[in-house]
């Protein structure tokens, strides 16, 4: 309150002192600068005449150095952090994890105590990775991007993997990482380890924009702009690094008077071109056999609701790569269980939003020899309509084989679809019944589907480790009468949700993790089951790999700290068994022995009491479970503790593949 | 055509020669072969009972593949299955561990498993 500001306090005597300095070096490089610039060459001036100020001693020099003078101001009350924290506020960002660091010290403060802790509310995370994998999975539930606050070089090291995740899968989250400022203000030895000139580097090949403002006025400008790039699609992460010489500066009100914040404006997304999707709208009418294929597609229901209009306009079976949720399960288009065959039958396919188009029409062998194939018909028409070539870069491989199509639009699959759905009825006209028979025959193969599926499920049956059906069918006699939504992948599960279980609601399935980063399940499902909790009177499932769980197991504490409740199952094959498979591929191959690919795969001796470390975080832990005749009941404990509002963990050794 | 002929003679010559084949299908032992498919690799696509799995591996428990088709899958793979040469896998152990495969208890009917057809999908 009666403290001076900077403006205020004049020249006090350590500016006195920086000003002689300066005026010192001035006076001794005089001659040199008027060398260097021969048309402004004077005559050597005359001695400047002595300074009516003593120099001081060494002596109070060192003194000066060590002891600052009692003038000066050790705090404020308004700094630039503050201002940070106001602009991110005007964005209406809920949430911001963070695993602390002191270069962002400053901006933490500011958010908690002038911010007060609320939108966005400070959540606290044990690993950088975790954060950022929050913000993965809320975005993809709640349909907006939350924030993740990243220390400055080790802690964006630490966040990369989770980045690049994110980046592949596309979505949108406002990551802010910092560096301690100017060189003359840093303290000697951590404070230069955490400071980078460049500190977005790191992960400039995977994040969608970013920027180092280096004066408050462009931080606004570019946190704004940021969060629209990031929301626009294809969404994807921007980073921003937040100086620390800005956070900690002292903000004048004559200084802050000057600055501005934009407005934010959500740019509206791109649509595909009229003539394209009447081409496109053509083709499928006259299609015999066509197919869609669907993979990053959905964003919400109105997505899924879409496609469903758009199939049974057509009466074409969907095939879903399952990258979101985009089709009902129930639905008798929904056609995965044969979609090879369909695809390899296809006269015309639609691919929406394909992450792989390459993969979804040619087939690559593992074996030494990698010989590929169409799998698709050599003169099948193949539309594409995706924002796959908007958002691409060199280094990392995410954008996989280059594939043509014969009509490729550009455009967000979604936003297009009303577009598309009516091109499609004005191609039809008043000829509706025309695919009545081709819907028959997808209601009858949907038929053998749900057959099959009970007849895999009850291989294995009561087996010990316990099989993937049983487990979702254990699970679903639990959870069926609730508001369930899975919230992780399925393709390490056997795909029993999509086979047995009906996900009609977007919500109900968020996809996979986009790069295929071990340590995706935990960390996402802790964000989707923030976003669940926000919502409210849902039931958040996670089915988490053993080996993807140790990348984080540090979710249960923050779940627990925050009062986010979900329910953990730990499908427990006790090793990476992906790489097991990989290893044993190796073995068969170089023919020196088949039995010793487990080493270094396996998550064995000891096995790890993953209920233990549940509840050594602060949560619910039950099992291990091995027995299947336990199961149902374990699991009932388990959602009666996640309605009490809990994180619960169960511990459930499985068969290797589900 | 060309393709379709040579695709159904192929067909036609496997299928007779798995057929001669079923009838000379070696004795195994049910035993070692379970060590075996426990110790080698088999278990980790296809289950630790042969129950398969999706993408990784079909069901093997009970398996209907006569003995030489099953042979000739694990010698000469026609998918992306690692070979397993008479070089690490005998074919009498092939034998041993075809014998386990038919050995196991057949699966139980879905029809009589409420909690799996209870669910979802009908």
């Amino acid at each position: 309150m009666g403290k001076k500001t900077s403006d205020q306090a004049g020249l006090d005597r350590r500016g006195f002192l920086t000003g002689v300095a300066v005026a010192g070096g001035a006076g001794l490089s005089g001659p040199a600068q008027a060398q260097s610039n021969p048309a402004q060459a004077q005559p050597a001036p005359a001695p400047a005449a002595r300074p009516k100020a003593p120099l001081p001693t060494a002596a109070q020099t060192a003194a000066e150095n060590e002891h600052p003078p009692h003038m000066e101001a050790l705090t404020t009350e308004k700094t630039g952090s503050d201002f940070m924290v106001d602009v991110c506020k005007t964005l209406n960002i809920d949430f911001l994890a963070s695993c602390p660091g002191s270069t962002f010290r400053a901006l933490q403060e500011s958010f908690i105590n002038y911010g007060q802790n609320k939108k966005p509310e400070w959540l606290t995370c044990l690993h950088e990775e975790v954060s950022v994998g929050m913000a993965h999975g809320y975005a993809k539930v709640a349909g907006k991007p939350m924030a993740a606050m990243l220390h400055g070089t080790v802690g964006t090291q630490h966040a990369a993997m989770g980045i690049y995740n994110a980046y592949c899968d596309r979505v949108p989250m406002i990551l802010f990482t910092a560096s301690a400022g100017p060189v003359e203000d840093r303290r000697p030895g951590v404070e230069w380890m955490h400071s980078v000139q460049d500190g977005a580097a790191t992960v400039r090949d995977f994040v969608k924009w970013d920027d180092y403002p280096w004066s408050l006025q462009s931080f606004a400008e570019s946190t704004v702009r940021g969060y629209a790039l990031a929301c626009a699609e294809p969404p994807g992460p921007i980073l921003i690094t937040a100086d620390g010489k800005l956070q900690e500066s002292e903000l004048s009100k004559q200084e802050e008077a000057k600055l501005r914040i934009p407005k934010l404006t959500r740019g509206t997304q791109t649509v595909g071109d009229p003539a394209a999707l009447k081409e496109a709208a053509k083709m499928l009418v006259a299609a015999e056999n066509p197919v869609i294929t669907v993979d990053r597609y959905a964003r919400s229901q109105q997505g899924v609701d879409d496609l469903v209009k758009l199939a049974e306009l057509l009466q074409a079976p969907v095939v879903d790569k399952q990258s979101r949720m985009n089709f009902p399960s129930q639905h008798y288009l929904y056609q995965n269980a044969r979609g090879g065959a369909l695809v390899g039958q296809a006269d015309c396919i639609l691919a929406l939003e394909p992450v792989d188009l390459f993969g979804q029409l040619n087939r690559v062998r593992d074996q030494i020899e990698r010989t590929w194939r169409r799998t698709s018909k050599p003169n099948a028409k193949v539309i594409s309509l995706s924002t796959h070539d908007l958002l691409m870069k060199a280094n990392y491989q995410d954008f996989q084989r280059y594939s043509a199509a014969d009509l490729a639009i550009t455009a967000d699959a979604q936003a297009t679809m009303p577009y598309l759905i009516e091109a499609v009825e004005r191609e039809i006209g008043d000829r509706k019944s025309m695919f009545t028979a081709r819907g028959q025959k997808m209601r009858d193969a949907f038929k053998a589907f749900a057959a099959r599926a009970h007849a895999d499920g009850a291989l294995g049956w009561d087996s010990s480790p316990i099989s993937g059906a049983r487990m979702f069918a254990e699970l679903w006699n639990q959870v069926k009468n609730e508001d369930w939504a899975f919230m992780t992948p399925n393709n390490y599960s056997g795909n029993w949700q999509h086979r047995l279980w009906p996900i009609e609601k977007h919500y109900q399935y968020i996809g996979s993790s986009g790069g295929s980063g071990v340590g995706y399940e935990p960390v996402a499902a802790l964000g989707a089951a923030l976003a669940h909790r926000e919502i409210g009177g849902r039931l958040p499932i996670a089915i988490i790999g053993d080996g993807n769980f140790n990348m984080a197991p540090s979710v249960m504490w923050t779940a627990a700290h925050h009062k986010i409740p979900f329910l953990a199952i730990i499908q427990n094959n006790r090793a990476y068994h992906q790489e097991v498979m990989h290893i044993q591929r190796m073995a068969n191959r170089h023919n020196r022995g088949v039995t010793s690919g487990v080493i270094g795969t396996e998550i064995t001796d000891p096995n790890i009491d993953y209920a233990g470390l549940a509840k050594s975080y602060g949560a619910v832990g039950i099992g291990p479970i091995s027995d299947p005749k336990e199961l149902g009941e374990a699991i009932r404990k388990g959602v009666a503790a996640v309605k009490a509002g809990n994180p619960v963990l169960i511990d459930v050794v499985m068969q290797p593949r589900g | 055509m060309k393709i379709f002929t040579i695709t159904l003679a192929a067909t036609l010559s496997l299928c007779a020669s798995a057929a001669m084949a079923q009838q000379a299908a070696p004795a195994g032992n049910i035993e070692n072969g379970k060590k075996h498919f426990n110790s080698d690799g088999c278990w980790q696509c296809h289950g630790t009972l042969g129950n398969g799995a999706n993408l990784t591996g079909p069901k093997l428990a009970n398996t209907e593949l006569p003995f030489e088709a099953f042979l000739m899958q694990l010698r000469q793979p026609s998918n992306d299955m690692p070979p397993y040469e008479a070089k690490i896998v005998s074919d009498q152990t092939v034998a041993d561990i075809y014998a386990y495969m038919k050995s196991l208890p057949k699966s139980p009917d879905a029809k009589s498993l409420p909690l799996l057809t209870g669910m979802g999908v009908k």
